[in-house]
């Protein structure tokens, strides 16, 4: 009987021991955005300023048919065909999509960052292979797509669909032609509609203008953009938001805009920026400012410095002179007081880091395989614009500004650590929880990142400002918790983001828009 | 009073699976009311790895290096039901480049070990053991990181036979491990080629298959053994990126195994060696144990 006992205590041990670890499945949660009808569907946007059309007329569009022509008919009896039944994967595209067309493209977009955020390794005569443009997928993979170069895809993504889009507004309210749901009470639509009229479709303005610039920025990716632009498209079909000519005179909007703004990225020096020449003349100088130890790579091999010459690269809010004038402040002189002050700090870390401080290092890391600072507030601005149920054009509007500061923090940033080339607290014995970005050190990247985006955000959503202003202290601060910065590139940078953020705060009120 | 070979040791250190908690391994028992505390130390290096299929170095890591100190006390409630458990204080460090080592208590596990069947030298034996993680270290700066901050659970069918009059023993056997969502710092990550909002990572299960071949006697033992160690899902390693809790882990290890313990005070050493592997270091690892047996009365 004892024996008997001490099975049944043994087995219920085992039992409710496997239940406490079983029971909990491994399914991950995300959250989930749905669509939404616009809090306004801002009918005069079609005003607003664009950044690289001069007006809607650069891009033409095709006068549409009667919604009672034969033709239009025709196109209603096909969508009314597709929409009425769906599969379960249709039903997903509609949900996917239906969460909005510049929401889910500037997530594609920052998902590609990560896939190309990773440094070439070396190979076996100690060199470092430049990515090739011509061979996308060889290794190393092009585009490394680090923070400058993610910044500036991110921001011609963004302008690309908020310039297609004002000009679409433009076109839908000289046309007037209005969603087939409204023509046709017993078309079945699967996602909240509006009054906007539907042609042309700026659902398919901001697919074809973001396939257009993404295919550029990321040539090994045509196949998988391709398959999202036709899914997109379809998910409109099968929502019955959209009829097909509707669409069509979409897509050929959204490429003729998207051509104008990857004409001005195919000038904006970014074809230099990774002139490595320059970089013999930039330490020269900063030694001849007295810096007595100046940035070298961490990395073994050497590694080249990234992309020394962005800060040469055009910029979108303010002009050459301006962001010469505004370049930080020199940062201290080594083993000057407030070098000493700061450099005490990282030694405590480096010697004993709190998981805090360690968890917030983490959080902002954002480094290698990462969408990088920029997609991070680039995710930061979508979702903030997401609740507030923008309309798409104001989406993309709030986006562009976020994004065009955000590249322009980066080429300020890039301009200001090449001119002062100073030296990382890793030439100095300190390690690093978060991995050490290979360039120089002052000011910090992240701080100005995040400055600039928290500036642009705080003044469109001013109901969240001490979110962002939270959010951009805290980013800068983890670069000296995470030991890569010291508390000055950070400060630095964070005052050099806020100036570079007004620019764009300055253009936003005066786009026309009255937001 | 007899303190002979039944002192039970628990190792496993298959290197590439720091995160993984020692494992019971043997058919061998403790007696009713024994207890037999072990304390270990691990030292574990690699200077290559395997980033996906790719074998390469990395100037930047030069050796990684993994040491650990562990108590493990095993406890028979009878002579065919024996209880493990075992704590690890790990850290870490590397030769080169300069990633931050990180340090601290990692996961607590506990086993329970019954022999389901013994019929001469041959035992048939079922092992469940479960983990978690008890110290708040990151999992995700690898290959830094101490541990992948998931539970587990494990079941394991472990076969025995031992010649009486020689001593000498084969053992097999073979277990599926399940191990939960592992939470990060950040709320997005990369892994199977797309952006993960959440902070919650899937870790892959695992199975593992070990053979061991050796010679028990009274007051010694030593043995070989051969090791598959496998996850069952999971992504690898992007072309020269760090690895990641969601990779699919997968090692074949062999090494030695010997112990001494003439009387209630023992040693114990093990040796081990990755032959071969997908997303893990090519390790080699040592330990040597200090073991101490206490008889409770009955």
């Amino acid at each position: 009987m004892k024996k008997y006992n001490r099975i049944l205590a043994i087995g219920s041990i085992v039992t409710s021991l496997s239940i406490a670890f079983v029971s909990c499945d491994k399914s991950i949660s995300e959250p989930q955005r749905v669509g939404y009808a616009p809090a306004s569907v801002d009918e005069k946007a079609g005003t607003w300023k664009t950044y690289v059309l001069t007006a809607p007329t650069d891009v033409t569009v095709a006068t549409p048919s009667a919604t009672s022509s034969t033709d239009y008919q025709a196109e209603l009896t096909d969508l009314k065909s597709k929409s009425a039944s769906l599969t379960q994967a249709q039903q997903e595209a509609v949900v996917y999509w239906g969460a909005g067309a510049v929401y889910r493209w500037n997530e594609i977009a920052r998902e590609l960052c990560a896939r190309y955020n990773i440094p070439p390794a070396s190979n076996a005569d100690g060199k470092y292979p430049v990515p090739d443009a011509a061979n996308p997928l060889a290794d190393p993979k092009f585009p490394f797509a680090n923070p400058p170069y993610s910044s500036r895809a991110l921001a011609y993504l963004s302008v690309a669909q908020y310039d297609a889009l004002v000009a679409a507004w433009s076109y839908k309210y000289k046309f007037n032609r209005v969603a087939p749901s409204k023509v046709d009470a017993t078309v079945r639509v699967a996602l909240p509609t509006s009054a906007l009229p539907a042609y042309p479709s700026e659902d398919a303005v901001v697919a074809a203008a973001s396939a257009v610039v993404l295919k550029a920025m990321f040539p090994g990716e045509v196949p998988f953009i391709d398959a999202k632009l036709a899914e997109h498209q379809n998910s409109r079909l099968w929502a019955g938001m959209n009829v097909a000519s509707d669409l069509s005179a979409g897509i050929d909007l959204g490429n003729q805009a998207a051509a104008k703004v990857m004409a001005r990225a195919k000038t904006d020096g970014m074809s230099a920026a990774n002139n490595q020449a320059v970089t013999a003349g930039m330490i020269q100088a900063a030694k001849d400012r007295g810096l007595a130890e100046v940035w070298v790579s961490q990395e073994t091999p050497a590694r080249p410095p990234m992309l020394p010459n962005f800060g040469a690269v055009s910029t979108w809010n303010l002009d050459r002179t301006t962001l010469v004038q505004i370049r930080p402040t020199p940062p201290p002189a080594l083993n000057d007081a407030n070098y000493e002050k700061d450099m005490n700090e990282l030694k405590e870390i480096n010697k004993s880091q709190t998981r805090e401080q360690a968890r917030i290092a983490n959080y902002w890391s954002d480094g290698a395989g990462s969408y990088t600072p920029p997609g991070h507030w680039h995710r930061t601005a979508a979702n903030a614009a997401n609740d507030a149920k923008y309309s798409e054009v104001r989406m993309a509007r709030t986006l562009a500004l976020v994004g065009t500061a955000l590249m322009d923090a980066a080429v300020g940033c890039w301009e200001a650590k090449y001119y002062y080339y100073y030296p990382r607290p890793q030439q100095f014995g300190m390690k690093t929880s978060v991995g050490l970005p290979n360039f120089p050190s002052y000011p910090s990247g992240h701080s100005t990142f995040s400055a600039a985006a928290a500036t642009v955000l705080t003044s469109i959503f001013p109901d969240k400002a001490k979110d962002f202003q939270d959010e951009a202290s805290e980013a800068s601060t983890s670069r000296v918790y995470g030991l890569i910065h010291y508390r000055f590139d950070s400060n630095g940078g964070l005052d050099h983001g806020n100036k570079i953020g007004s620019y764009a705060v300055a253009r936003a009120k005066a786009d026309g828009s009255g937001l | 009073m007899k303190t002979n070979l039944k002192c039970l040791i628990v190792v496993s250190l298959l290197t590439p699976f720091a995160a993984k908690a020692q494992m019971p391994n043997d058919a061998i028992y403790m007696g009713k009311n024994q207890l037999c505390v072990a304390g270990m130390y691990n030292h574990t290096s690699w200077n290559q790895y395997w980033e996906n299929t790719l074998k390469r170095e990395n100037f930047n890591i030069g050796t990684q290096t993994t040491q650990s100190v562990m108590l493990m006390p095993a406890f028979g409630i009878s002579k065919r039901v024996n209880v493990i458990m075992s704590l690890p204080y790990i850290w870490t460090s590397n030769s080169a480049g300069n990633l931050m080592g990180q340090h601290g208590i990692q996961d607590l596990s506990i086993w329970l070990k019954v022999k389901a069947l013994q019929a001469g030298g041959f035992s048939l034996n079922a092992i469940v053991g479960g983990s978690v993680p008890l110290g708040n270290y990151v999992p995700n700066f690898m290959p830094m990181s101490i541990g992948m901050q998931c539970r587990t659970f494990t079941g394991r069918l472990l076969a025995s036979y031992r010649e009486p009059k020689t001593g000498l023993y084969l053992t097999a056997y073979g277990s599926y491990g399940w191990r939960s969502n592992s939470k990060i710092d950040q709320d997005a990550y990369q892994a199977d080629d797309r952006v993960y909002n959440t902070d919650q990572v899937k870790v892959p299960n695992t199975y593992d298959a070990a053979v061991r071949l050796g010679v028990q006697r009274k007051g010694w033992q030593t043995e070989v053994w051969a090791e598959r160690v496998s996850c069952l899902s999971g992504d690898n390693i992007r072309r020269n990126d760090m690895p990641y809790p969601t990779n699919k882990m997968q090692a074949t290890s062999v090494g030695w195994y010997g112990k001494v313990q003439p009387r209630n005070i023992g040693v114990n050493a093990r040796i081990g060696y990755v032959l071969d592997g997908l997303n893990v270091g090519q390790s080699t690892s040592y330990t040597v144990g200090l073991l101490y047996q206490i008889n409770f009365k009955k």
